[in-house]
């Protein structure tokens, strides 16, 4: 929601397995079906539970978790 | 309002479970194993095998040892120290006698249970009456394909956004598919409410729990109840906000003032709201930063003891997920400072031991019913303190509630659904894509988590602070017919995030009437326990559009544990 995690995404290592779309629980992730690839579509969503990084076979997803983007909203300032 | 042109997809089924994680999974495969012939159709919103909640958080399963525990004495230690009174004995007896029996189930499903050389099982000791055994997150992996071999179909991708009510009793569903828009009208004889808690989406791993279920079980008009019970708050590392369990009793303040030592004693069943009442308190009192301080604490001198370590239990799927997840929490921990973070999970659908709702065929399994069930009492949201009880709360509910749908699937005549009502729901479903402009989903979610998320407005609560926010919460319902989808991802999140604001509202009132604090439950302005008053559970229903609030006696004369005096 407030994050801005980056997802790397090596597209030469990928055999179109699948793993990353179904893994995701949140539906970031799309299918090309026509190019067996993943589309990182809705990355404004992701919260880097890092599933779709540690599912895939050829190791081709890297999460970057904006840490400091992520709120816990509690009401004092400092404690985000 | 446009007429939507999209696909229509009628189908039927005697059974239909929505949701597919391990409530649901657990509901199918009992289905089919009762009645090889009975369809069972499990509508998932995401995919199922990889949704849910089962395969993201600890993996452990309770476990008692029928040779040094009687049931009934797990259940009066349980009543007195954690349910307070609050929680039906019977149900809670009946979920501690089927522990072994589940646990063979989930064996039998493929579920990798541990075992020492000596064919015992290997589990934890987390008191003197309960252990804890690990599952590896392929839990639901196991499960999925279980299922399909024993014939349950499965949708992915199509969430269920309405229920269908037809002669007093449910008649089916309708929803859309999240990829292309699909509209689906599903005719079943039995519907079972798979589909989680309300998370509110402010910690990571919880973040599917998007209470959509519970709205539309809201809008069909059944009955909830310990509305007030759901809110949780777990101590976090400020930078990473990687949970630390068991480290309540070292947590330090400015002044070097260890501020929770005395909050838990053990065998205490696990982090009391107190501890999260005084970190509000220090504070508040400016003696803030909170620090902990793991090398003080035998669990966790090795750092994520449960987790990372192979001494315990053999769990390579879940071992790599955890070692990912800490080696780049680890790249931010600076330091231990600590902070509250919201775990919001409401689950209130009543259920009574069938885990039938007052909707005639309607069940509700799982975190959606943990507290509408009472089976627990005065508990937040699942494990409810009670560490082990999650996944198997909800292979209970499946387990209990399948058989008692194949019966009723056996016994009666399809239901046909009504078209007028099917037309009112897809109108509904379909509307934030038809508005010319409007809001994003996402402000109405991050006004709604500003009000919840705050432990003094959910956990530490008082009337004042209650009433504040519900008056900021009206002016974001006033926001709700603006919502603006321009695809279905957006559309499901308009949906989740009116969801968030019923649950938001839902909970704010019952807290506001339970003038107590019991359990869990914990109010500045009613610090005490109230036996004379408020053994009782607080039920909500849609009467009309109105959220209606009633009162119901817990049968505490029926329970074999009862309150001193």
């Amino acid at each position: 929601m407030n994050m801005n995690n980056v997802i790397n995404f090596d597209k030469e290592k990928c055999v179109g397995c699948k793993l990353c779309y179904k893994s995701c629980f949140i539906d970031v992730i799309r299918w090309d079906e026509e190019n067996k690839k993943p589309i990182f579509k809705y990355i404004e969503d992701c919260v880097h539970c890092n599933y779709c990084e540690v599912v895939c076979t050829k190791g081709c997803i890297k999460v970057v978790p904006d840490f400091k983007g992520e709120l816990l909203h509690q009401t004092f300032d400092a404690y985000k | 309002m446009k007429n939507i042109k999209c696909d229509e997809q009628v189908l039927s089924t005697d059974i239909l479970i929505i949701g597919g994680g391990i409530a649901g999974l657990a509901a199918a495969i009992t289905a089919k194993e009762t009645n090889p012939d009975a369809e069972v159709l499990i509508i998932e919103k995401q995919t199922c095998g990889y949704s849910g909640k089962a395969n993201r958080g600890g993996g452990v399963l309770q476990y008692f040892d029928f040779d040094k525990v009687k049931p009934i004495e797990f259940v009066a230690y349980h009543a007195n120290a954690v349910g307070c009174f609050l929680g039906d004995q019977e149900q809670m007896l009946k979920y501690v006698n089927m522990n072994h029996q589940m646990i063979d189930k989930l064996k039998e499903w493929g579920v990798k249970v541990p075992y020492n050389e000596d064919g015992t099982l290997r589990f934890f000791p987390t008191g003197p009456m309960t252990g804890m055994i690990g599952v590896d997150l392929d839990i639901t992996i196991q499960v999925r394909r279980t299922a399909e071999k024993k014939g349950v179909k499965i949708i992915d991708k199509v969430t269920i956004s309405d229920l269908l009510t037809s002669e007093g009793g449910i008649a089916g569903a309708t929803g859309y598919s999240i990829l292309d828009g699909t509209f689906y009208v599903v005719n079943a004889k039995s519907v079972l409410l798979a589909t989680g808690s309300q998370n509110y989406r402010v910690i990571n791993m919880w973040a599917n729990g998007r209470g959509d279920g519970i709205a539309a079980a809201y809008r069909a008009g059944t009955e909830m109840r310990n509305a007030e019970f759901g809110n949780f708050a777990q101590l976090f590392k400020v930078k990473s906000h990687h949970e630390l369990v068991f480290n309540e009793n070292v947590l330090y303040n400015s002044l070097d003032e260890n501020i929770t030592k005395n909050f838990r004693w053990f065998p205490e069943a696990d982090i009391s709201s107190t501890a999260v009442a005084e970190w509000y308190n220090q504070i508040s009192a400016g003696r803030g930063p909170i620090y902990m301080r793991p090398e003080e604490c035998p669990l966790t001198q090795g750092d994520e003891v449960m987790f990372t370590t192979t001494k315990m239990w053999n769990r390579p799927y879940g071992l790599k997920l955890w070692r990912t997840i800490y080696e780049k929490c680890h790249s931010v921990d600076t330091d231990s400072e600590v902070a509250p973070g919201f775990l919001g999970e409401l689950s209130p659908v009543k259920v009574n031991h069938d885990m039938e709702t007052t909707i005639p065929r309607l069940f509700a399994i799982g975190d959606v019913s943990y507290a509408g069930s009472a089976v627990a009492g005065a508990v937040p949201a699942p494990p409810g303190r009670n560490r082990g009880s999650g996944i198997l709360n909800a292979v209970f509910a499946g387990i209990v509630s399948a058989e008692k749908a194949v019966e009723y699937a056996k016994n009666i005549e399809t239901v046909n659904v009504v078209k007028e009502q099917v037309e009112v729901c897809k109108e509904r479903a379909f509307a934030p894509l038809c508005r010319e402009n409007g809001i994003t989903a996402k402000e109405i979610i991050q006004d709604v988590q500003a009000i919840v998320a705050p432990v003094e407005n959910s956990i530490y609560i008082s009337e004042h602070r209650l009433q504040v926010a519900l008056r900021k919460l009206e002016k974001v319902k006033d926001k709700l017919e603006k919502l603006k989808a321009d695809d279905y991802h957006g559309l499901l999140s308009c949906h989740e995030a009116e969801a968030m604001v019923i649950s938001a509202e839902m909970f704010f009132k019952a807290a506001s009437l339970r003038k107590e604090s019991r359990g869990w439950f914990l109010r500045e302005d009613f610090p005490n326990t109230d036996n004379e008053n408020w053994l009782k559970w607080i039920t909500v229903k849609n009467v009309n559009g109105e959220m209606t609030f009633g009162e119901e006696e817990v049968p505490i004369g029926k329970y074999p544990i009862r309150p001193r005096g």
